[in-house]
């Protein structure tokens, strides 16, 4: 019924331009750019980051015929390229050298002279990055997702048109369009960000040499992670947040504590409940002019390196929204109803450029319940068991619910809180930092949030994920066996403390 | 695929505006399922139930309700449920009073009437007969709804309290340790899951309903947490600020101005370096002095040869035969003769010629010539010096109605060449 619809549709635009009177020396340019119009697409998905091509695989095996447009050069968008995988390829290794610096001698190993390599620690994070963005061109043509390498903008509510990378452009037609644009990194007003001493996360991955200090604008959890970085490699790094607590605030406030006097002890500064009011970058090293956020005292900080780390917005630009009247809220957000739809129902948004937490596997999971919307009527995200992970050392991570939002919630809760410094593999393992905390429900001890702090927190957080989806009891957790002796064991005696009493503890 | 997705949704509103339909249209059709009276019979409020009594009636007749409020209360061996009114109406009789037990399941307690029904002229069904209904006609009963795939917002608007009809259901999976062990404890068998009213993801039991069921938590409690829990596993959608529409009124503004003087400057800066040059040499060689204007003249004069055509330009009747023929890409005359004349003006700073000295330099915007602010003078510099002309850099700019672009900045294009190429040959 909808193809009976909207073929006539797709010929009457085309005619259009045949029946025009244009003469004959302006003609022919039009009708070039038309040249390489290609067929209607059942799908066509705007942005190859992780919400786009996994939404693109996706459909490739629904059996639909997919495009992807991407204008980077390479698939996986912030997350794979400029984001959570190189990220994580830096902290990995700069942690590795860190401990070898500071923590062998007590384990028995001794270690001659140790020298950081920043070339090959950067060479070394690239090829991870490439293999992954390869693979995901691999998926592509394995699922038969055509995929465009060029700059996409919207023509008409059906027309996009694409500025190809390799020269010219191409129109490609769609029944339905997923716009899953992304974000980027929020500049600081006054500061511009040149990728070299004033940057993002982007310049924080690639910079070429170990800067002596280094000042982040931001505590959440992007600039903490880039400071553990260049901290570990020997920046001084100084971060500065306008809150009262690291971590953003989804964080649990005892978690955010311990964090920040892990990081502390680790050589990490923090000035809190601190405003940057400006910055200076024509000297030698940039200034930076500080306040107490409540008014007060001010301060001027020096830095070779200033890391703007304030969070992310949307990034639609060049898109053509206007073209086609799409609306956004007043942070950029494109706006969407339950099932991704924008006013232009075939037009869905996913990802970052939209609602929600900005996380790469939320982005994931919009992918395929955008797919399934299309393809069957009905998809499913549930927004409250969406786990969050930073991944300094010790890692912090959490999913549902914080003790704030619980406590202003109204609900009446019990907590349960098991010390890693008790658990048997973390003693063995000489890496005891942190705690897992529970908050069931006190009636009915369902469990509302889980927050980790320590070696591995993001792999145990899965569980507490999992409970959550399954509505499960604090008590069906610290029924469950684990296995001895793991770091797991602190989740199940967490669990165990928080309906009774926990064993080992 | 998309056409699946639209036609379900299509089918969802179809549906929507068939039970408006129904509602407006009662009064004119005579189709039992459009009378105006319903029979209530008794619920069955698990699948394993056959009889029950009524405990109380929360209504009376004549007293109107609407959708989520309990009607009465009904006893089973096991448990007793509330029983909630799916709509809105009215009691309009009440046959088997409290207290009655042992009723099967389907016998009819009563009649309901639509909401505004005039009860006195109510026309009271037949009884449908105590047949014990298969469970497909229950479920149809109770969800009218049921067949139209639900858009998911249906789901979390759900009510409150879950309607008991649909409460019960059978754990296929295996039961949470928590459940399991609580059930051990408590000496409860199997059957006694059937009575508890579970709250969790795909009515999953939970902890929360066993407590509920042996009265340590109150009963309502582990449904108000789900609805809770629910709720959070949405994005929030609500109170969606929209971006003030900034730019639109920028962009509405751009196109107003544009549309008013119809007409576009094209400007293209032009060195007069090698005109001056020429003019020197031939001061000195042939003792005759050439003033600029001269060399511009001409050089305005070869430009306008053979310009391609205005988009503006509407081909003649001939030329439309030429070209449905095909013979316009054949035939090679193609452009028309122009007849622009540029407007000439010295870039700020740019050092005048000499022997324009006297002449007043003007201080010039470039971008007021973009934007087509300065005043046009361009037909009179043939016939005095121009103002401002400078001896290396002038912005040559013409003013052309809309579509005439491309001829205009082929002009422009063509004098740029003739006069910083090789303008001896304009005078020799």
């Amino acid at each position: 019924m909808l193809r009976s619809l909207q073929l006539p549709r797709a010929a009457t635009a085309r005619s259009a331009f045949k029946q025009s009177s244009l003469p004959s020396v302006i003609a022919p340019r039009l009708r070039r750019s038309y040249a390489t119009e290609s067929e209607e697409k059942d799908l066509v998905i705007i942005g190859g980051g992780v919400a786009g091509y996994v939404a693109a695989i996706k459909a490739g095996q629904e059996g639909l015929k997919v495009t992807c447009i991407e204008k980077r050069g390479t698939l996986g968008g912030t997350c794979l390229n400029v984001g959570c995988i190189p990220s994580k390829a830096l902290l990995n290794n700069s942690h590795l050298y860190h401990q070898i610096l500071h923590d062998t001698k007590n384990r028995g190993i001794e270690v001659g002279d140790v020298k950081i390599n920043l070339e090959q620690l950067m060479k070394s994070k690239d090829t991870a990055v490439s293999g992954l963005t390869k693979g995901v061109e691999f998926l592509f043509k394995k699922n038969n997702v055509e995929y465009i390498k060029g700059t996409a903008s919207f023509a008409g509510e059906h027309e996009i048109t694409v500025n190809l990378t390799e020269g010219g452009e191409k129109t490609v037609v769609g029944k339905n369009i997923i716009i899953a644009t992304g974000s980027e990194a929020t500049p600081f007003p006054g500061l511009e960000i040149d990728e070299k001493r004033i940057i993002t996360s982007t310049g924080a991955i690639a910079l070429t040499k170990v800067p002596e200090s280094m000042v982040v604008i931001g505590g959440g959890i992007i600039g903490l992670e880039m400071g553990s970085v260049w901290s570990r490699l020997g920046s001084k790094v100084t971060v500065v947040e306008f809150l009262g607590q690291i971590g953003g605030p989804g964080m649990d406030a005892e978690v955010a504590k311990a964090a920040q006097k892990v990081l502390k002890k680790q050589g990490i500064d923090f000035k809190l409940s601190t405003k940057v009011m400006g910055g200076d970058a024509s000297g030698e090293k940039v200034k930076l002019q500080v306040e107490a956020a409540k008014g007060g005292k001010e301060e001027t900080l020096d830095a070779d390196v200033v890391l703007v780390a304030i969070g992310r917005r949307p990034y639609t630009a060049g898109l053509g929204l206007e073209n086609i009247g799409l609306e956004t809220d007043d942070k950029g957000r494109l706006v969407i109803d339950s099932e991704y739809r924008t006013k232009i129902p075939h037009i869905r948004v996913i990802g970052d450029c939209t609602f929600g937490p900005m996380l790469a596997h939320k982005a994931e999971e919009e992918g395929v319940a955008v797919v399934e919307y299309i393809k069957k009527g009905y998809g499913h995200v549930n927004y409250g068991a969406i786990p969050s992970v930073m991944y300094t050392h010790p890692e912090v991570a959490w999913v549902g619910q914080n003790e704030q939002e619980v406590k202003a919630s109204g609900v009446k809760y019990k907590v349960g809180n098991f010390p890693f410094t008790a658990n048997s593999r973390a003693k063995t393992n000489l890496d005891t930092e942190g705690f897992v905390k529970i908050i069931a429900d006190a009636e009915t001890d369902r469990i509302l949030g889980v927050h980790i702090i320590g070696a591995s927190a993001g792999e145990l957080i899965a569980e507490g994920t999992l409970a959550i989806e399954y509505g499960a009891s604090s008590e069906d957790v610290g029924r469950t066996s684990h296995a001895h002796p793991t770091l797991s064991e602190a989740f199940k005696e967490a669990a165990m403390a928080t309906y009774g009493k926990a064993i080992h503890f | 695929m998309a056409s699946f997705a639209t036609v379900c949704r299509l089918s969802a509103r179809l549906t929507a505006k068939q039970v408006r339909q129904d509602a407006t249209a009662r009064g004119f059709r005579t189709s039992a399922k459009c009378l105006a009276a319903q029979n209530f019979t008794m619920p069955a409020l698990s699948p394993t139930m056959t009889e029950g009594n009524i405990a109380k009636w929360s209504v009376k007749e004549g007293d109107s309700f609407t959708a989520g409020d309990v009607l009465l209360e009904v006893e089973t061996d096991k448990a007793s449920m509330d029983v909630e009114a799916q709509d809105d109406g009215i009691m309009a009789k009440i046959f088997l009073g409290d207290g009655s037990k042992g009723i099967q399941v389907g016998t009819r307690i009563g009649v309901l009437a639509e909401s505004g029904d005039d009860l006195s002229s109510l026309e009271i069904p037949a009884e449908e007969g105590p047949a014990k209904p298969s469970p497909k006609q229950e479920a149809s009963k109770s969800e009218p709804q049921a067949e139209a795939p639900k858009p998911s917002e249906s789901k979390s608007s759900a009510a409150p309290s879950r309607q008991p009809s649909e409460s019960v259901e059978k754990q296929t999976y295996p039961l949470l340790p928590s459940v399991e062990h609580l059930m051990h404890e408590n000496g409860l068998d199997a059957s006694a899951i059937e009575k508890m009213t579970p709250t969790g993801p795909n009515n999953r039991l939970l902890k929360g309903d066993v407590l509920a069921y042996l009265g340590s938590v109150s009963a309502g409690y582990p449904a108000e947490l789900s609805n809770r829990i629910e709720k959070l596993s949405h994005l929030d959608l609500s109170n969606i600020k929209l971006a003030a529409p900034a730019p639109k009124p920028a962009a509405k503004a751009a196109p107003i101005p544009e549309s008013i003087p119809q007409d576009v400057d094209i400007a293209v800066p032009i060195s007069m370096k090698a005109v001056v040059e020429v003019q020197k040499r031939i001061q000195s060689s042939l003792g005759v002095f050439m003033p600029l204007s001269t060399f511009i003249a001409r050089a305005t004069d070869v430009a306008n040869d053979d310009l391609p055509r205005s988009r503006n330009y509407k081909p003649t009747a001939e030329e439309l035969f030429n070209q449905v023929l095909g013979l316009d890409k054949v035939a090679s005359t193609n452009g028309t003769r122009g007849s622009f004349l540029p407007q000439i003006t010295a870039l700020p700073g740019a050092s005048p010629v000499a022997s324009l000295a006297k002449a007043p330099t003007k201080k010039v915007d470039v971008i007021d010539f973009l934007s087509g602010k300065s005043k046009s003078s361009a037909s009179s510099f043939t016939a005095k010096p121009v103002p401002g002309m400078s001896a290396s850099i002038n912005i040559f700019s013409v003013k052309v109605p809309k579509g005439d672009e491309k001829r205009a900045n082929a002009f422009l294009q063509r004098v740029k060449t003739v006069l910083e190429g090789e303008p001896g040959r304009l005078v020799l």
